[in-house]
């Protein structure tokens, strides 16, 4: 029966990823720019990195070559997140106009279809060249890599993928509350984007908000410092811990507040 | 005169109307002055100099650069493409305005607004970062005044150019995005420009967007010798000038052609 269900959710989905991938061939032009510009925006990242690099050691206790996985491990759970949830940033115009309406009454999971219905393919293509060239960038850095590490790290990828679905989750109930969530998710990109360092940089008590309140310390920061063989800033168990309650509480969330879901546009 | 101020009045109101917005959008803005600042600071604690900037003066050209961010690259004309594509625009050309001096009007308003907000928000900062501010002289500051001036129309005359292609097509985001990004890097938002190769430097003072922040933060920190401010002061009115000449060009054009369909 399970089975079934996940047969039926998987067409269902490459039903709609096709579709958008047809969307994204018709603006093919404006995608095409969109993608340039991210790519910019990596390369900026990378060459401040790099300048950095050259002209000083050590970035809040960390080589500067160690800097760059941190800044890379943001760059790829951020990217294929944005790829996923892309239909988050477009809920709120579901609320505002009814159209969510139409989801309700259909006989698919209203979560799964407000989450994943909108998958981008200008980030599935961007992933491409930057996990490339971080590769390349890892391979020349002057870092230890073990087997184990490796191992965890990307467990630890599976954990922090796991608290951004629970994040967009909790945006995506704000929606239904609010009726805002176009912002909210943007906040979440730029809270997110402090992640791009080690997030022990910033004071206290902003440092504990990053782990324990959006936890993008558990998302990007203690990965990184996993891969690098270096003390993690909490014990691993924590980092579970955290996904773990922050997708049972989103989960309920989103069901108390879709008992309180009035359509405005119908 | 008066309807002009009537619309900045309006603006003003309007833009205090959606609060939630206003302060999510402030939030993002304090966000990335904190990431900024958090950088710097532990940049600057191993190091007393750092590309040729102290920590003090580093401090400050954040500051700097968030406050012309809000004054110079903030506008309220984000959407005029769209509002031109969807026809919109017919109820503007119908009234007895200048169209240019209406948008200016609408720009304003939003720029007071952030302008205000981002003082209060600086004062938060500066109580939590504590820094030393390096503030030029009496001169040197009116100079500066009169180039933030510039850098604001310049960048006003970039968005009318950008909101044009709204005469002939719907997709203006991508460009649009595209210019964000390059604009992020070239106007020194992200970090000083000097910290790159010279040659960088030099192609991207080919164009106008060093104009749109970063030479105002060089001669606000008095990194700039009494050649460089005029050489400046030549490349605002030159690319004030062309700008001006092209989108007025570009505007006539559309609007002699504008259909607005339906509207």
């Amino acid at each position: 029966m399970k089975l079934l269900a996940i047969k039926k959710y998987w067409h269902f989905w490459t039903m709609l990823a096709r579709n958008e991938l047809q969307t994204s061939f018709v603006n093919r032009y404006t995608n095409l720019l969109f993608l340039v510009g991210k790519l910019i925006r990596f390369g900026m990242g990378v060459l401040f990195l790099i300048l950095i690099k050259n002209n000083t050691r050590m970035l809040g206790g960390y080589t500067s070559d160690q800097a760059i996985v941190f800044f890379l491990t943001y760059q790829f759970v951020d990217t294929i997140v944005q790829a996923i949830y892309r239909g988050a940033y477009n809920f709120g115009h579901q609320v505002r106009t009814g159209e969510f309406d139409l989801t309700l009454s259909q006989p698919i999971n209203s979560l799964f279809r407000a989450l994943l219905g909108k998958p981008d393919f200008n980030d599935v293509a961007f992933i491409i060249p930057t996990t490339v060239i971080s590769v390349w960038l890892m391979a020349n850095l002057n870092i230890e890599i073990t087997f184990i590490n490796f191992l965890i790290y990307l467990i630890l990828l599976i954990n922090s993928f796991i608290i951004a679905t629970s994040l967009h989750i909790l945006a995506l109930s704000v929606g239904i509350l609010t009726t805002e969530v176009d912002n909210l998710m943007w906040i979440y990109r730029d809270i997110s984007r402090m992640g791009q360092f080690p997030v022990n940089i910033y004071g206290q008590p902003l440092k504990l908000a990053l782990f324990f309140l959006i936890p993008i310390g558990f998302m990007y920061t203690v990965p990184a410092q996993v891969l690098l063989g270096t003390k993690p800033e909490y014990l691993l168990a924590i980092a579970f811990i955290i996904s773990a309650s922050f997708f049972t509480f989103s989960i309920v969330i989103w069901r108390w507040s879709l008992k309180r879901y009035s359509s405005v546009g119908s | 005169m008066n309807k002009y101020l009537r619309t900045v009045q309006l603006s003003w109101q309007e833009g205090l109307v959606y609060r939630t917005n206003l302060i999510m959008w402030r939030v993002r803005q304090i966000l990335g002055s904190l990431m900024s600042l958090s950088l710097w600071t532990v940049l600057f604690s191993k190091n007393s100099q750092l590309f040729g900037y102290s920590q003090d003066q580093m401090i400050t050209y954040v500051f700097i650069v968030a406050l012309l961010q809000s004054v110079i690259l903030a506008t309220a004309l984000h959407g005029i493409s769209g509002y031109i594509y969807r026809g919109q625009l017919a109820r503007e050309l119908l009234k007895p305005i200048k169209l240019f001096t209406y948008f200016a009007s609408l720009d304003l308003a939003d720029k007071l607004k952030n302008l205000f907000f981002v003082l209060v928000e600086s004062v938060f900062l500066y109580l939590i970062f504590q820094p030393v501010l390096s503030l030029p002289n009496p001169i040197f500051g009116l100079i500066f005044l009169i180039w933030v001036v510039a850098g604001t129309i310049i960048n006003f005359l970039i968005t009318l150019l950008f909101g044009a292609i709204g005469f002939w097509s719907p997709d203006a985001w991508g460009p649009k995005f595209l210019f964000f990004m390059i604009v992020d890097f070239t106007a020194g938002k992200l970090f000083p420009l000097d910290i790159l190769p010279k040659i960088v430097q030099q192609l991207i003072y080919l164009t106008p967007f060093p104009y749109l922040s970063y030479a105002q933060t060089q001669l606000f920190l008095g990194k700039m010798s009494n050649a460089e401010i005029l050489t400046g002061s030549l490349g605002l009115i030159f690319w004030i000038f062309i700008l001006y000449m092209l989108t007025t060009r570009i505007w006539r054009r559309g609007t002699k052609n504008y259909e607005a369909i339906g509207n």
